[in-house]
């Protein structure tokens, strides 16, 4: 019989009452597991799509919101189709590729999606033709050892909507799918659509992405404007740089040459929305920091209340040689332990919420991660003692001479 | 050998100084057994307190052997109750969640006793008190006379040399006050320093001494071969 023994043994007696004043650790470590599990997979994946768009500048309607790079467009605002032209033509050094675009909702066979219209690559070597070479061929930014994407014919697939966010060669009756829109309206290439009056036919479908590209169906940016009745607007003209340092000194360029427009780079939108990531991871810390302290409290009142129903042991305890230091110890195991199981148990839950519903929640993929469950047990446990420790310095003064009484 | 110089224990009670024990001497000998009586609230628990380290003197010393008791630490105080003495309750005192044997364990392991020899002494010392068969019962699954034994045994196992004993017989059958009569009268024949408070007097003429306190004054004490 030794203080772990006597811990255990008094634990096991009443296994009730360690639920009940443990509950409170264990559903705050819960929900503190769960939601930092799905805000960090969150943020992680908005960084990884947001960062394999590369050195990308957007050209935004000023009063654009910046929430989401993916959906940037689809806010109703527009911009001159012209300004596509005048970046082409002023032949600022890094350019590598301009690829306008224009949203709209449409419906296509009952289903609602967002109708894109783009312009491909091609449109652009056919005006040179007529206008100026120089702009076709991009100028180096200085510094860049980066090959130049420009187009080579390897683009000429719908994929490459999505590994380069252009494509070589789109016909005006041509729509490639997104792969929701594919999977949800049952369409394949080949296949003849209906959308806004006009008759398309599909190039072919995208794979999944994650993001609004997948709820897109993309068409030529003039025949969109056309069915559409915009006139020659856009909705976004995404500028893809050399490098992020041409990027970077693009932006003051671009937002020279145009003035009224908004000009911000994949750098300045991830920094945006993790900006709002990091509002709301902070924000969940400090609720569930409350909670943590609401456990702490509650196993604090559940230890004193242990103390004063075990007062005559104590005593007796002491009487048989136990050392004030010992009774202390023995409310501070009991703590620990309490704090340990429930931070384990909580963490274990937390971790399975978020693996279970993380892809419902913010349809990302969540992967337990060990770090943070082992913060979690190890604040829980730190909280828990922290929380026991006057009930239990209270307990190492209480007289031996209580071995005597009636309590 | 124990003794009390000039001892005072007094507490303050709405503002009033009330005297629980005025003691200006009392020595009681090595392997004595004695026996202190009279009426509730006269002091016995207080004497018994003070004697075992628990409850320090308003004034006075109190000595056990060469050692001023009240002059060391609380820890130090907590080790002379461990390795030197024992005690037995009115209530017996054990501990609920725990079975008999390790209820017998616990002195010793306080005393940094290994497991496996807590198990040894402990089984022993229970079957000495014919509880062998009753190892693994929690307290609430024994008799009244069971649990005295129990704690008997748990006093005993880490053979004190002074046993401490508040009303033992208090709550008892005749044949369990029996029992632990002749357990005391055993452990003063080993040689065992004994004070007993009880106001059984028939139980205190079985010591060899008898201190009678009456409002917190010894006002008697009669040696049995005196009385006899």
């Amino acid at each position: 019989m030794n203080l772990r023994s006597l811990v255990w043994n008094e634990l096991r007696e009443r296994p009730w009452s360690v639920v009940s004043s443990s509950i409170a650790i264990l559903l705050g470590v819960a929900a503190l597991v769960a939601i930092r599990h799905v805000t960090v997979h969150s943020e992680q994946e908005v960084s990884r799509q947001l960062t394999s768009l590369g050195a990308n500048i957007l050209i935004l309607p000023r009063d654009a919101s910046l929430q989401n790079y993916y959906a940037a467009d689809r806010n109703g605002l527009t911009l001159p189709e012209e300004h596509v032209f005048e970046v082409l033509m002023a032949g600022l050094p890094g350019v590598e590729k301009v690829t306008p675009k224009l949203s709209m909702p449409a419906n296509l066979g009952g289903l609602d999606v967002t109708l894109t219209g783009i312009l491909p690559q091609s449109e652009f070597t056919a005006q040179a033709a007529w206008q100026t070479a120089a702009m076709f061929t991009p100028k180096k930014h200085e510094g860049c050892k980066k090959a130049s994407h420009v187009s080579s014919g390897a683009d000429n697939t719908p994929e490459s909507l999505n590994t380069s966010r252009s494509i070589d060669n789109l016909e005006k009756d041509q729509v490639i799918l997104g792969a929701d829109v594919a999977d949800r309206s049952a369409f394949s290439t080949g296949d003849t659509v209906d959308i806004l009056g006009g008759k398309f036919t599909v190039l072919g479908t995208l794979s999944r992405t994650g993001t609004v590209d997948d709820s897109r169906v993309f068409a030529h940016l003039h025949t969109v404007q056309e069915l559409a009745k915009t006139g020659e607007v856009v909705s976004a003209i995404e500028v893809i740089g050399c490098c992020e340092d041409a990027a970077g000194d693009l932006v003051p360029e671009l937002s020279k040459l145009l003035p009224h427009a908004k000009v911000v780079t994949v750098s300045q939108v991830v920094q945006t929305q993790v900006g709002v990531n990091r509002l709301m991871s902070g924000t969940s810390w400090f609720v569930l920091g409350i909670l943590v302290v609401v456990g702490g409290a509650s196993l604090a009142s559940a230890i004193a209340a242990n103390v004063r129903e075990r007062r005559r042991e104590i005593g007796t305890l002491m009487a048989i040689g136990a050392t004030p230091g010992f009774v202390r110890r023995l409310f501070l195991m009991k703590a620990l332990i309490l704090g340990l199981v429930a931070g384990t148990v909580g963490c274990l839950i937390g971790v399975l919420t978020a693996v279970l519903v993380g892809p419902q929640w913010a349809g990302v993929a969540v992967t337990p991660m060990p770090g943070l469950a082992l913060l979690a047990v190890g604040a829980a446990t730190l909280v828990a003692v922290i929380a026991a420790y006057w009930p239990a310095w209270k307990a190492s003064k209480l007289d031996p001479c209580l071995c005597f009484q009636e309590v | 050998m124990i003794r009390l110089e000039n001892v005072n224990r007094t507490y303050v009670r709405h503002g009033q100084t009330v005297t629980a024990l005025q003691c200006p001497e009392l020595r009681i000998e090595a392997g004595e057994y004695v026996a202190v009586v009279g009426p509730s609230g006269s002091g016995k628990t207080t004497l018994l307190s003070l004697l075992g380290g628990m409850l320090s003197p308003t004034s006075g010393r109190i000595w056990l052997d060469d050692t001023s008791i009240y002059e060391q630490s609380v820890t130090a105080r907590s080790a002379i109750r461990r390795e030197r003495m024992g005690f037995v309750f009115q209530t017996f005192n054990l501990i609920p969640y725990l079975t008999a044997l390790q209820n017998v364990q616990v002195p010793l392991g306080l005393n940094g006793v290994t497991p496996d020899m807590q198990v040894e002494r402990a089984t022993a010392m229970l079957s000495r008190f014919g509880l062998s068969d009753r190892l693994n019962h929690k307290p609430s699954e024994l008799s009244v006379g069971q649990q005295q034994r129990v704690a008997l045994a748990r006093t005993l196992v880490n053979d004190p040399q002074i046993i401490l004993a508040d009303e033992p017989t208090g709550n008892l059958d005749p044949a369990s006050r029996e029992v632990v009569l002749n357990a005391f009268d055993a452990c003063h024949i080993e040689g065992r320093t004994i004070v007993m408070v009880t106001h059984d007097l028939a139980a205190a003429t079985r010591a060899d001494r008898r201190l009678t306190l009456q409002d917190g004054k010894i006002t008697e004490a009669n040696q049995k071969t005196a009385a006899a």
